[in-house]
């Protein structure tokens, strides 16, 4: 009841915000545009009273809640109530609107004086988002529906969700997506003020990578569930689902490229505009595809009537942007030229046009199924097949461009630029291609992906060598502290290569778990062997067990190597009593070079015999150190700058003092 | 005017590039997703194709042979109304009609969720005899994220 109110309340307040900001900038009112931020914090407290209120029903098991009566349980963990608030759709919707709520009260925060003019529209924009989230709360898919007959137990939360990275995938993708807004706006801002030069950019870089941040941890938190809970032995499989999550990462990835361009070079205006529109639309066109049934996901969450509306506002989303986009087209134009296809400017074009294509190509697999039915009449889908055909090649590009891109020069590379920057890293990478050719590697692809990446790492060592030696010149310093400091001012450039590094270890990854991954079925009794590259393994037994909330089978494998006995593992068989639902557990050994993941496939009470899916994936391992590093160089790129700092500071305060010295000059002169 | 007009062709190039690709790899790639009612209607020109078919399965005919790895099981159109290949998230119940297809998997383990009229899509190619050699048998769990009115 009280949540519902305050949901209609914070409707109410975003209208109340559009209309005083709107008011207050046009007729320069500051007290309205005072109020309209006083608006914005009010509807954040609403949605927070809103918020509360679901989770306060979830963890008091407040069956009269059709949403608790369907997404917990009275015997569900105390953890999984808090995260079954994202386990349903008005729950998820609800958690969306109210980090909306949260990134408009700091925007509006964080602007009270700076960005004067571009910031309230920019609040505009994101309180109309933010009207559309509440209004399908309001009117569509209300999340406090009160049941006629209270239940004496709620259905539960899907034994898929009762998961950690479950847990905090959801939250981590979110974030990211809804983050994506503020940059947004701030184009937008900037399209209807007039004001095209890169102040919207540089005002919203943090909130750009924070977006990736969490655009990243959400895509590999994804994955790794998808490891540890489906029990099929992979971690992607290109379904709607994911491809809607990893789509707009590959296009902010762009947009982060292409913004050092114009903050360089004052080129590719147009085309971050619409990068960053395109993130936009991505993260609506994402909630539309898995909530309305359109396309079929093995793991779709809903199908409701929510996706008319979503379409519906994607569309005039789009419609709104292009028109505001073509109307500043003329003052769009960059004097700056591309002068040869040897410069950075070119690298980054590339690198572009690679994640953009890689987006596209993703949506059009995505989409297919839905567009050769309506024009040819018949449902034609493409698999995992598609995808990795297209992005196998393009992503070897990617990764080539991004060895290139750091180090070559600005505007045009000279032949000695080129020695200098890439001789002795092209020679790493030839070296570990023929190491890895006389180690017995055949397949043309795995050999020239290991080359790049090594490539890739000698150019990323290369440029901390450089740096580090340079400072060592200028101001006399040992090479640790060197580098400690090269990294503490430089902490954009460091962090960024460091991401490098990480993405590189993920590619390593997952082109090992692609290219060599075994796998056996066998069905076994007790006490029988069976063996899987240098492993063999030897069943046990089964034991049953059982609490209030789910039954247990599990069996016992002990795993030897070479007549030695290394590790005993435990896969095992869930029943879910209140969901009436089964589940796996995966086993898995996992060790830098490879992972043991036994999956308990079956168990057959009249045969006495239990059937094991085994598989050995190499290297995958690496996708997920991988992304520790990516979360750790996105860490140091966004950690506040000293330098940065007092750089914004003094051109505030300069700002400041040219308006006094113009008024003062402009009086002088009269 | 000259360096740009170089640009405009290698970014021009490269986008083909990528149209190509794409367009190749689904021709060589995409499969047909029809119904069990649709590929029986045109089960002489889908003979030896590989597809995706969404059926539901038949009641008490599961045959599950641990020891091979070896499921049999017959396949039913899905009824009248629930014919879009979409997953149903809510299996409705309604009276079995007759086996369409015999699916028989080889080699994979039998699937969590694979009892009586549920409904699943079948990824295999097409044999003689209304046989489906399926590489894949994918179910999707009764979710109940759209849970039913019970009014």
């Amino acid at each position: 009841m009280i949540g519902q109110l305050a949901l209609a309340l914070a409707l109410l307040l975003a209208v109340y915000s559009i209309g005083a900001n709107l008011y207050g900038v046009t007729r320069s009112r500051p007290d309205l545009i005072a109020s309209a931020r006083h608006a914005l914090w009010a509807m954040f407290a609403m949605v927070t009273v809103g918020i509360a209120a679901l989770w306060t029903g979830l963890l008091t098991s407040d069956f009269s809640l059709e949403y608790v009566a369907s997404y917990s349980s009275t015997t569900l963990p105390t953890a999984y109530k808090i995260t079954a608030l994202w386990g349903g759709q008005q729950g998820s919707l609800l958690f969306w609107t109210w980090l909306l709520s949260i990134f408009t009260a700091i925007v509006a925060f964080q602007n009270r004086r700076r960005n004067p003019g571009i910031a309230q529209w920019a609040l505009i924009v994101m309180a109309g988002v933010a009207c559309f989230f509440l209004s399908m709360l309001n009117f569509v898919t209300r999340p406090f529906e009160i049941l006629a007959t209270i239940p004496a137990n709620g259905t539960d939360l899907n034994p898929l969700l009762q998961n950690y990275w479950m847990a905090i995938h959801p939250p981590s993708l979110y974030t990211g997506y809804v983050s994506a807004t503020v940059p947004f706006a701030f184009g937008a801002a900037a399209l209807i003020t007039g004001r095209l030069d890169d102040s919207w950019i540089r005002t919203t870089r943090r909130w750009a990578i924070f977006s990736w941040f969490f655009l990243t941890l959400g895509n590999l938190f994804g994955a790794r569930w998808a490891y540890e809970v489906l029990g099929w032995g992979g971690y992607w499989a290109w379904d709607p689902v994911e491809n809607a999550a990893f789509m707009p990462w590959l296009v902010m990835t762009a947009y982060l490229h292409s913004v050092m361009i114009q903050e360089r070079k004052d080129m590719l205006k147009v085309w971050n505009l619409v990068l960053i529109g395109m993130v936009f639309g991505l993260t609506l066109f994402g909630t539309f595809i898995t909530r309305s049934g359109v396309i079929s996901s093995v793991h779709s969450f809903t199908q409701s009537g929510l996706g008319p509306y979503f379409l519906g506002f994607l569309i005039t989303v789009a419609v709104l942007y292009t028109t505001l986009l073509l109307s500043r087209l003329g003052r769009l134009r960059s004097t700056a030229q591309f002068e040869s296809y040897l410069s950075r400017e070119a690298a980054f074009l590339f690198n572009n046009l690679m994640l953009v294509g890689i987006a596209f190509a993703v949506f059009w697999g995505t989409l297919f199924p839905v567009l050769s039915e309506a024009v040819r009449g018949v449902k034609i889908t493409v698999g995992p097949p598609f995808f990795n055909r297209v992005n196998a090649p393009l992503a070897l590009a990617l990764i080539f461009l991004m060895g290139v891109g750091p180090l070559i020069a600005w505007r045009r590379a000279s032949a000695s630029n080129l020695v200098r920057a890439f001789a002795s890293p092209a020679i790493i990478g030839v070296i570990v291609g023929i190491a890895a050719f006389t180690l017995g590697m055949r397949q043309w692809y795995a050999l020239s992906a290991f080359s790049l990446a090594a490539f890739v790492i000698a150019t990323v060592v290369s440029e901390f060598r450089r740096g580090v030696a340079a400072r060592g010149h200028m101001v006399d310093e040992r090479p640790a502290r060197a580098l400690v400091n090269l990294v503490a001012k430089n902490n954009r450039r460091y962090g960024g290569y460091v991401i490098h590094v990480g993405v590189v270890l993920a590619f390593v990854g997952i082109v090992g778990s692609s290219f060599f991954k075994a796998e056996v079925k066998q069905s076994v009794k007790p006490g029988e062997s069976f063996s899987i590259g240098p492993y063999t393994l030897t069943y046990i037994g089964v034991d049953g067990s059982e609490t209030a909330h789910l039954e247990t089978e599990r069996a016992r494998v002990e795993v030897s190597r070479d007549g030695r006995q290394i590790a005993t593992l435990a896969p095992a068989r869930l029943f879910y009593k209140a969901a009436q639902q089964p589940a796996t557990e995966v086993a898995i050994r996992s060790t830098p070079s490879s992972d043991l993941y036994v999956v308990l496939a079956g168990v057959d009470n009249l045969t006495g015999l239990v059937t094991f899916q085994v598989f050995l994936t190499p290297l995958v391992f690496w996708i997920w150190a991988g992304g520790v590093v990516m979360a750790l160089g996105t860490v140091m790129a966004m950690w506040p700058n000293v330098r940065e700092r007092e750089a914004i500071a003094t051109a505030l305060s300069g700002a400041a003092e040219s308006i006094g010295s113009e008024s003062a000059r402009g009086s002088a002169a009269t | 005017m000259r360096s740009r007009l170089r640009f405009i062709i290698g970014v021009g190039l490269i986008i083909g590039a990528i149209g190509y690709l794409i367009t190749t790899a689904i021709r060589s790639t995409s499969e047909y997703y029809l119904t069990a009612s649709e590929v029986s209607a045109r089960q002489a020109n889908l003979m030896g194709q590989t597809l995706r078919i969404a059926g539901r399965v038949r009641p008490g005919t599961i045959q599950w042979d641990p020891a091979t790895l070896t499921l049999a099981f017959g396949l039913m159109a899905l009824p009248p109304g629930d014919d879009s290949p979409a997953f149903k998230a809510v299996t409705t119940t309604s009276g079995p009609t007759p086996a369409l297809f015999e699916v028989i998997s080889k080699g994979e383990p039998r699937p969590d969720m694979l009892t009586d009229n549920r409904d699943v899509v079948v990824e295999g190619r097409l044999g003689v005899g209304n046989l489906i050699e399926a590489n894949q048998v994918m179910t999707k769990c009764p979710s109940k994220y759209v849970p039913e009115k019970t009014n």
